[in-house]
């Protein structure tokens, strides 16, 4: 058992560390890991899921994060509110960090002359006598107000002051609470702001920049330490989650492989063992990685995790080699002998998830992949390379007097003819009987966000208005003008619904943009040079302003009476533009545009707003949407399962030949999925993607102990020798998930409670059913 | 256009030409009045020489009021912008350190509060306008020096303000230079003159003509010459009144 030493066998090993060495320098260096949870989801098939799923990644709700603040007075949040805002401005990360204050400084001089295309007033107005004459008093009281030291610059260009009302127009309709002009919670506890980032909520590495710039920000401002800073949001989410998902991982890591390495010490008895086994399976997860590297852009950081939980068989292997080894018989010969078991186990698993490849989910079929590169090079590398480096030899399992009595005790164990069946009818009876939902069709209950941290982030953003996520009204057009002019048409129906209450507010393009046309409507009620001076020094015969000071409004009118309207694209490169880039966003040819809710109440006025808009506007259920998703998503893998299942059969028939020995192999599997899901199901733990992962493994690993036990012949020596193998096999699968089954995240606990169960299932079962009573 | 729309401009114009045939009227009056005033005030100071120059922290102490108290004022803005200055008058509600009232009741009728750091500006007939006091800090300054001096607090003034008093107890003028660079620019001086433990007339003086000049207490009892000119109201601070 222990390490060859003769110089083939020293070179073989040098050169096997060296190709698994220069394998993970290349990936190392190559390897891409993606983090965007659509590769998970099946390909859309609908407008909304299409939708759902740019949502998901790219849309507006998911790159923003909510910030409170809390621990101060009102008038110091509000400082420090101000002062965080002032100090993110112009950061990369975010494109838009905001408290809620409106700042005239902040619209560049580059737009500041489109003020009169952009405000509302000559919808409704004319710059005539009468109503500049109206502007001009006004502005006379509010130059003695207060407020006329801000106002007092801006009156000589913008006596109308349009500027204030397209500023103003542009504010959310929904306010949230204000103190000191910033804004607050309800209770004033706690000041609250908006950060965009420019990286989606899936890109964890991106997010954690951000969050770490904020964070900096936040300390060197909080010099007290008084202060507490929230963040929350879907990118705060997916950083937190990979955090303690890695942690955890690392830590239930370091336990399995610390019980590894006890658990190899007590079976055979030498270090070389924990090496020659380590091998393989090194392999195993290398040939996947290059596999999926090579034929993919990018490997999804889930298909990495499932894919090594899943190579978990890999391990069995080099172990049934070990275990099977004895003195007497050269390595190469005990392999021979192992190698039809091993080989039917190692193909029909293979065949099993090469289904997945046509899942049409992209991440199952990387998943595939990887899974089959991995399974075949453990295979093929127990079968070729390993038995070359250990020594002639060493212990023979088949001695042992405990394993012996084992196998006897094991043997006579009574094995009623009635025990199957009637456990089939439970069984089913579970599964048909027992209440609540099979399957787990909510996405939000998958998150692995703690329910707390999403209550907490719900309430904050109900006191900001910020949208509904659940709800949105899509309008799509072949280009952006005549998707403004469509959200143009529909805003006073909009309008009508919130005064009716059905929504408390809305947000589109059109909001900020008006179209080209009614840009030019405006421009075209602007009054020429002369005929604009007349009706100002009408206005300013009784008006308490001197004649000239107004020379640069007439300026400023003028200029915009030649402007070209403006464009989305001059808008977007603004600080300005960053709302509107996501409400308006170009897919090839198409352009969507969105109108984000705020507190829906009325969903069937909704639906028939959106009916009743030329052409049809879609209503978005964002919650539909994921849920038909996943539905379909499950449809996909289950119909790949059905096909693996009908393959794995054909597989082992074309292998064992006879009906009797088919059946033997096949039942304790059969039986230990359909033990699993009748217990899942009877708890009440409805199935989620990462049960059916946990339900595939298990079947894997209950294929591979049949396989054996029924291969054992009638040979005591090699009964014995098997039992150990399985033995070994299965008590090291069970502790590694029974310590994921400890985790406090819901999918490490889903693999880990499944695999368990399946685990003893299947030993027991195989041992009862492969063997025919004495 | 339709009548409601006319009509509210009606009313402003009728009330801006009342003012102002009111103001014609007493331009005779008023001639007059100054011109005494002119030969009266430096007579009357000749006359009664300041008995002992006053003390800025025994000044600024007796300044003292407990709010909540409330003054008339009378403010006339000067700018740079207008033929002539805008006049309002009310009263100014001094509720704490950092909140303050100002109801405008002539020529129509407009509420500020000052609370924190916002200032909130209701006028009739019109939709609340806020801002954040940060942003005018013109406003602010004056805003500090005031509540302060209400306060009867030195050390407070003179952290923001360079501050010199001169006169005596009965015709005293305290002078306030901001210290911070930025707002010097706007604001050059914040004057403020009294009589014994009154304060009269408030002067946020601006680059050039802009101004704002507020009498405070008795004065809304003065007739108003016409046009209003800086000089006059400066003249009315320092000369004594009934």
């Amino acid at each position: 058992m222990a390490l060859k030493r003769t110089r083939t066998a020293l070179l073989l090993l040098a050169g096997w560390v060296a190709v698994l060495a220069s394998f993970s320098w290349y990936l190392q260096k190559d390897l891409v890991v993606g983090t965007d949870l659509r590769l998970f989801l099946p390909n859309p098939t609908t407008a909304e899921q299409r939708l759902l799923l740019d949502e998901i990644g790219e849309g507006p709700a998911s790159r923003m994060l909510v910030l409170s603040l809390e621990g101060a007075d009102a008038a110091t949040l509000a400082d420090t509110s101000r002062a965080l805002a002032g100090a993110l401005a112009g950061n990369p990360l975010f494109r838009l960090v905001t408290n809620g204050e409106i700042s005239l400084d902040a619209v560049p001089d580059e737009l500041l002359v489109y003020r009169y295309l952009l405000s509302p007033t000559l919808d409704h107005d004319s710059f005539d006598a009468a109503y500049l004459h109206r502007q001009l008093l006004a502005r006379a009281r509010d130059l003695s107000s207060p407020a006329g030291v801000i106002l007092e610059p801006l009156l000589p260009s913008d006596p109308t002051l349009e500027l204030l009302k397209v500023l103003q127009a542009w504010q959310p309709l929904q306010e949230p609470n204000r103190l000191y002009d910033v804004w607050f919670d309800t209770a004033g506890k706690r000041a609250l702001l908006i950060a965009e980032t420019v990286a989606p909520a899936f890109d964890p590495d991106r997010q954690r920049a951000a969050l770490e710039a904020l964070q900096q920000a936040f300390h060197t401002l909080d010099s007290s330490g008084r202060l507490r800073l929230t963040i929350s949001g879907p990118g705060s989410f997916s950083v937190l989650m990979e955090q303690r998902t890695r942690a955890q991982a690392q830590t239930l890591g370091t336990a399995a492989t610390l019980g590894m390495l006890v658990l190899m010490l007590v079976a055979y008895r030498t270090l070389g063992s924990i090496i020659l086994s380590s091998l393989p399976l090194a392999s195993a997860g290398l040939a996947g990685l290059l596999a999926v590297s090579l034929l993919f852009d990018a490997v999804h950081g889930i298909t990495l995790a499932f894919g090594f939980t899943l190579i978990g068989v890999a391990q069995d292997y080099p172990l049934h080699l070990l275990s099977h080894h004895r003195p007497g018989q050269s390595p190469l010969q005990a392999v021979r002998q192992l190698w039809p078991t091993l080989m039917t186990g190692v193909a029909s698993t293979c065949i099993a998830y090469a289904t997945f490849l046509f899942s049409g989910v992209t991440g199952l079929a990387q998943l595939a992949c990887f899974t089959v590169a991995s399974l075949a090079a453990a295979g093929l590398t127990t079968r070729f390379l390993l038995p070359r480096l250990i020594s002639d030899g060493g212990r023979d399992f088949g001695d042992s007097e405990f394993l012996g009595k084992l196998w006897q005790r094991i043997a006579t164990l009574p094995r009623p003819r009635w025990a199957g069946p009637a456990l089939v009818v439970v069984c089913l009876a579970v599964i048909v009987l027992a209440p609540g939902p099979m399957w787990e069709n909510d996405l939000s209950n998958l998150t692995p966000v703690p329910r707390d941290l999403l209550m907490r982030d719900q309430e904050v953003r109900t006191q900001l208005g910020t949208p509904d996520l659940r709800y949105l009204l899509v309008v799509k057009a072949p280009d952006d003008e005549t998707a403004l002019a469509r959200l143009q048409q529909l805003d006073p129906r909009l309008q009508e619904l919130t005064g009716s209450g059905a929504i408390t507010g809305y947000n589109h393009a059109a909001r900020y943009l008006p179209t080209r046309d009614r840009q030019t409507a405006r421009q075209q009620k602007l009054p020429d040079p002369a005929t604009l001076r007349n009706a100002l020094a009408q206005a300013l015969v009784d008006t308490p302003f001197r004649a000239d000071v107004f020379d640069p409004f007439l300026r400023d009118v003028e200029r915009a009476r030649h402007l070209a309207p403006l464009s989305l694209d001059t808008l977007r490169k603004s600080p300005l533009g960053a709302g509107v880039d996501m409400l308006l966003t170009r897919h090839g040819q198409e352009v969507t545009a969105l109108v984000t809710l705020t507190g829906v109440d009325n969903v069937a006025a909704l639906h028939q707003l959106a009916d009743q808009a030329t052409p049809k506007a879609v209503l978005l259920d964002l919650k539909a949407a994921s849920e038909s998703l996943v539905a379909e998503q499950r449809t996909r893998l289950l119909w790949s399962l059905s096909i693996a299942a009908v393959l794995l059969i054909g597989v082992i028939t074309l292998a064992l030949r006879r009906r009797q020995r088919v059946l033997r192999v096949l039942s304790p599997m059969a039986l230990t999925t359909l033990i699993l899901v009748a217990v899942l199901h009877g708890a009440g733990i409805p199935m989620t993607l990462f049960h059916l992962i946990a339900l595939i493994l298990a079947a894997g690993l209950g294929l591979d102990y049949a396989l054996f036990f029924e291969h054992a012949a009638d040979d005591p020596h090699d009964q014995r020798r098997t039992l150990h193998a399985v033995l070994v096999c299965a008590i090291s699968t069970l502790m590694v998930f029974a310590l994921l089954a400890l985790s406090s995240l819901p999918v490490l606990r889903a693999i880990g409670v499944t695999v368990t169960l399946g685990v003893i299932s299947n030993f027991v079962l195989a041992l009862l059913l492969t063997r025919d009573t004495p | 256009m339709t009548s409601g729309i006319h009509k509210p401009t009606r009313q402003v114009t009728a009330t801006v030409t009342d003012m102002r045939t009111a103001a014609t009227t007493i331009v005779a009056v008023l001639a007059i009045a100054m011109l005494w005033a002119m030969l009266w005030a430096p007579l009357r100071a000749n006359a009664t020489p300041a008995a002992e120059p006053v003390d800025a922290a025994t000044l600024i102490r007796g300044l003292a009021k407990p709010p909540p108290a409330t003054i008339d004022f009378i403010e006339a803005r000067f700018s740079s912008l207008l033929k002539q200055p805008l006049l309002v008058s009310g009263t100014l509600g001094y509720e704490g350190a950092t909140a303050l009232d100002r109801n405008v009741t002539q020529p129509y009728r407009e509420t500020t509060r000052i609370r924190g750091g916002s200032v909130r500006i209701q006028r009739e007939g019109e939709p609340e306008r806020s801002f954040a006091l940060k942003r005018a800090p013109e406003l602010q300054s004056l805003l500090h020096a005031f509540t302060a001096l209400l306060a009867g607090d030195l050390a407070a003034v003179e952290r923001d303000f360079q501050t010199t008093v001169s006169g005596n107890l009965d015709a005293w003028q305290i002078s306030l230079q901001p210290r911070d660079a930025r707002l010097a620019k706007r604001v050059s001086r914040i004057r403020i003159d009294g009589r014994n433990d009154q304060p009269r007339c408030f002067a946020v003086l601006e680059d050039g003509k802009a101004a704002t000049i507020m009498l405070l207490g008795l004065v809304t009892q003065f007739e108003l010459p016409q046009p209003l000119t800086q000089e006059w109201l400066q003249r009315k601070c320092v000369s004594p009144w009934p």
